[in-house]
């Protein structure tokens, strides 16, 4: 009954003859908050351009930022390339050409620069005059500072911020618009925009806020609150002595139903199946709630309590948990732990273990996101934060049961235990959750994935071993040998030429043109939900 | 001579702990702090959340208190812990100095030797001969191309091509002995030593040339001394006084400073932490490492004085 009130709400707001209405005129004394101006950027840069001479091709110019796929709204303008319109538009607008915008960005690599200067010379062509320049110090300030007031004055210089979405959920391409939140969208809120986000995160079925979701990328790409530039692809970069036995690619940038166990390696001189990967820690392992899907120390070592689809399109059953059942007002949440599971040191893992964690996790200071707001939505959740309460209220536990009530719905509950798994109790109490990341613990983790840790050499190499105990059997590959790397490793591509890499993932269009000449290597291209886009700062000026 | 070493040995210290503070409050001054780093730019975080880590890692007291904290752990000889990961500093550097020392001790020693005989026998075989031609050329060559260049070539032709050497790391879970890791420290050291002993050599040539030059030459040779006793125990000891001093200052810069040697050949070392530590602004690690070299500066500073006085005898100490 719930969920037809909602879906009937949803449907009711979305009829509403006011969405989408571009008001032409600047709302401020920043000319960016007049719609016609931010149209003129939009048709002033030409994305497939960008993408073939800047990306090499290895990128899809976007026209929303939602990813192309079941999310991909029909009814989007694309501003196709067209300097003459954003010409008239900006004269319409009154646009002086005498203010310099100035756009920021954090990526610190030359095809961010090559990127810069493309959009400059494309904004210049149409008469506005942009510079910009890398943020350095406190990016995340830099960026998401807001007013307190919406109607206040801009607390940051920048214009245009540069920068991207990586999403786990599709709610979270557009969460941050609400009104007052601090983030780097730059739009000051609008109560009709603030409700289509709320109906979007009311139901746990992601079919039924498909159709806002939807409704809110429109919204955006009539208002031109965020200029999308272009979709990045995922590649896959695998030697040809891997197998994958049949099991799926996904999005590697999370934890999904990739079956690791049942890959396969041709085995050396010696005999013995050894994969070669990157991505290895440099000093400490990171605790795996903060980069859901970071490789090698984090995806080999842990389990879940659930397990994604491929894409994240959905559950694909229980990590864990053998089963879960979600009520149908998506506000309990039941999961049952498998029998017999065990951490790595041998130990069963308990129902007490996830309770413990979840109550730990929620006074952890870099919680995902999503998954933090999973969390915090669980009955008394925010008394236990305070410390007001002793235990979360919504948390107990029967047998081998877990039961979560949560005081609203939220949309990724599910998604969020498909990325999120427990630590062993033992080493972590005493540990105070805000020092979670310092603590000894990350020098050798104890996990309950399919691969446990050997040896670090941090700095030099990780090496992982075959879990015996492993649920869904001990993995067939005999080592995983993992260099270490910072993200965006740049010894990946002479790594991989001298056979030191069979597994890894990247979205450097230079290391994959290089891979693409090792004819002992193969490029699977993933389309993840990644939108790089253009943030327009509309606060007052 | 020995008033001089111990006055200059007491001065290291208010000098290490005033340098150590300038560091300090110029890193301070830079915008951010290691939480702040510690975040996406794409993600938002509970502000209170922050301030709290802030607080339990003791970045929300005043900069004197900090500096003081960190600088009483080192005089009781504990470094701390990293800001982003809790690892004690101490570990890190047992971990870290042996690949960098390894590292700049062979590429310094090669360099200085090859550097300063090759720039002598440049200079020595007066300008326009073909060696000295052949040598300036390589010498322009060496301080010309980037290490990172230089190291690419020769891994493309030494580790993939020939496959005579590992295209790069330190370390394998094969290794089992310390002597097993020699074939990947072959590479790295001989292109740090080659690219330093281009510029070891340039400046010995020079520096030889100005020595050959002199008077006292002039007057050694009328004295009827043999070429080469003029050449080598008159012309060579003097030259030799400016390569000591570039060359002594290049170990302490070595420590941090072989980053992209470390960063094309997967090496360990000390530099790319500290470019790690700067960037994440990991203060308790990039003071650890700015305290070493700043030692190091003012002992080889002392070193290179003496060693000066003993080789050129118009040096006096103290005076």
């Amino acid at each position: 009954m719930n969920r037809f009130l909602a879906t009937a709400a949803v449907a009711l707001l979305l009829q509403t003859s006011a969405l989408g209405v571009a008001h032409a005129q600047a709302l401020n004394g920043n000319p960016l908050s007049d719609v016609r101006v931010r149209q003129a950027l939009a048709y002033a840069i030409d994305r497939q351009l960008i993408v073939d001479a800047v990306f090499g091709g290895y990128a899809i110019a976007a026209d929303g930022l939602l990813p192309n796929g079941p999310f991909k709204s029909p009814n989007l303008n694309a501003y196709p390339y067209d300097p003459e319109k954003a010409k008239a538009l900006l004269a319409e607008a009154g646009w002086d050409s005498s203010r310099q915008l100035e756009m920021v960005f954090y990526y610190d690599d030359q095809i961010t620069a090559d990127l810069m200067a493309v959009l400059q010379a494309q904004l210049a062509e149409v008469g506005v005059d942009m510079t910009y320049h890398l943020i350095v110090g406190d990016v995340a300030k830099t960026l998401n500072s807001i007013p307190e007031d919406p109607k206040g004055k801009s607390v940051v210089t920048w214009d245009l911020a540069y920068g991207a979405r990586a999403a786990m959920a599709m709610q979270e391409y557009f969460n941050d618009y609400v009104t007052g939140k601090a983030s780097a969208d730059g739009f000051p809120g609008a109560s009709e925009l603030d409700e289509l986000i709320a109906a979007s995160n009311s139901s746990t079925d992601p079919d039924a806020n498909k159709a806002t979701l939807m409704k809110i990328d429109e919204y955006l790409n009539t208002n031109v609150l965020t200029i999308p530039l272009y979709y990045q692809q995922l590649y896959s970069v695998e030697s040809k002595r891997l197998n994958r036995n049949g099991e799926p690619h996904g999005n590697d940038q999370f934890n999904y139903d990739w079956n690791i166990q049942n890959w396969t390696v041709e085995p050396d001189a010696n005999g013995k199946a050894v994969m070669y990967t990157n991505a290895a820690p440099i000093d400490y392992f990171e605790q795996p709630w903060v980069n859901l899907g970071l490789w090698a120390g984090n995806k080999l070592i842990w389990a879940h309590m659930l397990s994604a689809k491929p894409f994240l399109d959905g559950v694909a059953g229980g990590d864990l948990a053998e089963s879960y059942v979600m009520s149908d007002d998506g506000k309990t949440l039941t999961m049952t732990l498998r029998d017999g599971i065990k951490w790595h040191d041998g130990d069963p893992i308990t129902v007490d273990d996830v309770t413990f964690s979840l109550e730990f996790a929620l006074k952890t200071p870099n919680l995902h996101g999503v998954v933090a707001s999973t969390l915090n939505s669980i009955e008394g959740a925010a008394e236990y934060v305070a410390g007001t309460a002793e235990h979360v209220a919504g948390i107990s536990a029967d047998g081998n049961t877990i039961t979560i009530k949560f005081a609203k719905v939220n949309a990724n509950v599910l998604l969020s235990f498909t990325q999120w798994g427990p630590f062993p109790k033992k080493y972590f109490e005493g540990v105070d959750p805000t020092l979670v990341q310092q603590a000894e613990f990350w020098q050798k983790p104890i996990g309950s994935g399919p691969f446990m840790v050997e040896e670090a050499k941090f700095g030099d190499f990780s090496s992982f071993v075959p879990f015996a105990d492993y649920y869904e059997g001990k993995p067939k590959i005999d080592q995983v040998i993992a260099w270490a790397s910072a993200d965006g490793d740049v010894n990946m591509v002479k790594n991989a030429a001298a056979n030191r890499i069979d597994f890894a993932i990247t979205k450097v269009v230079s290391d994959i043109e290089a891979i693409k000449a090792l004819d002992f290597m193969q490029l699977t291209p993933l389309d993840i939900p990644y939108t790089r886009m253009m943030w327009i700062n509309q606060y007052d000026k | 001579m020995l008033t001089y070493i111990v006055r200059r040995l007491l001065i290291i210290v208010p000098m290490a702990i005033g340098i150590s503070f300038l560091v300090y409050l110029a890193l301070d001054l830079s915008p951010g702090d290691a939480v702040s780093r510690m975040l996406s730019p794409e993600r938002t975080v509970d502000p209170a959340k922050l301030a709290e880590l802030r607080k339990a890692l003791g970045l929300d007291a005043p900069l004197l208190v900090r500096f003081w904290i960190w600088f009483s752990g080192v005089l009781q000889g504990n470094f701390g812990r990293t800001l982003t990961g809790g690892v004690p500093i101490s570990r890190i550097l047992m971990e870290r100095l042996p690949a960098t020392l390894e590292l700049s001790v062979i590429a310094l020693v090669l360099s200085s030797i090859f550097g300063a005989i090759l720039g002598t026998i440049s200079a020595l075989r007066r300008r326009g001969t073909t060696t000295d031609n052949v040598l300036t050329v390589a010498g322009m060559i060496g301080v010309s191309i980037p290490e990172f260049f230089f190291g690419l070539v020769a891994i493309v032709v030494f580790a993939l091509n020939l496959q005579w050497l590992p295209v790069g790391g330190r370390l394998l879970p094969s290794y089992t002995s310390y002597w097993d890791h020699i074939p990947n420290l072959v590479m790295p050291a001989l292109v740090l030593s080659i690219m330093m002993t281009a510029g070891v050599m340039r400046y010995a040539r020079s520096a030889m040339l100005d020595a050959l030059s002199r008077e006292f030459i002039k007057t050694a040779r009328s004295k009827g001394l043999p070429e080469w006793r003029v050449n080598l125990l008159h012309g060579f000891r003097v030259a030799l006084t400016p390569v000591i001093v570039l060359i002594g200052f290049r170990l302490p810069i070595l420590i941090g400073g072989s980053v992209i040697v470390e960063q094309v050949f997967q090496w360990p070392g000390l530099g790319s932490l500290f470019v790690m530590a700067v960037r994440n602004k990991d203060l308790p690690v990039v003071m650890t490492i700015a305290l070493l070299t700043v030692i190091l500066v003012l002992v080889v500073s002392l070193i290179v004085d003496i060693l000066t006085a003993i080789i050129d005898p118009r040096v006096r100490l103290g005076n």
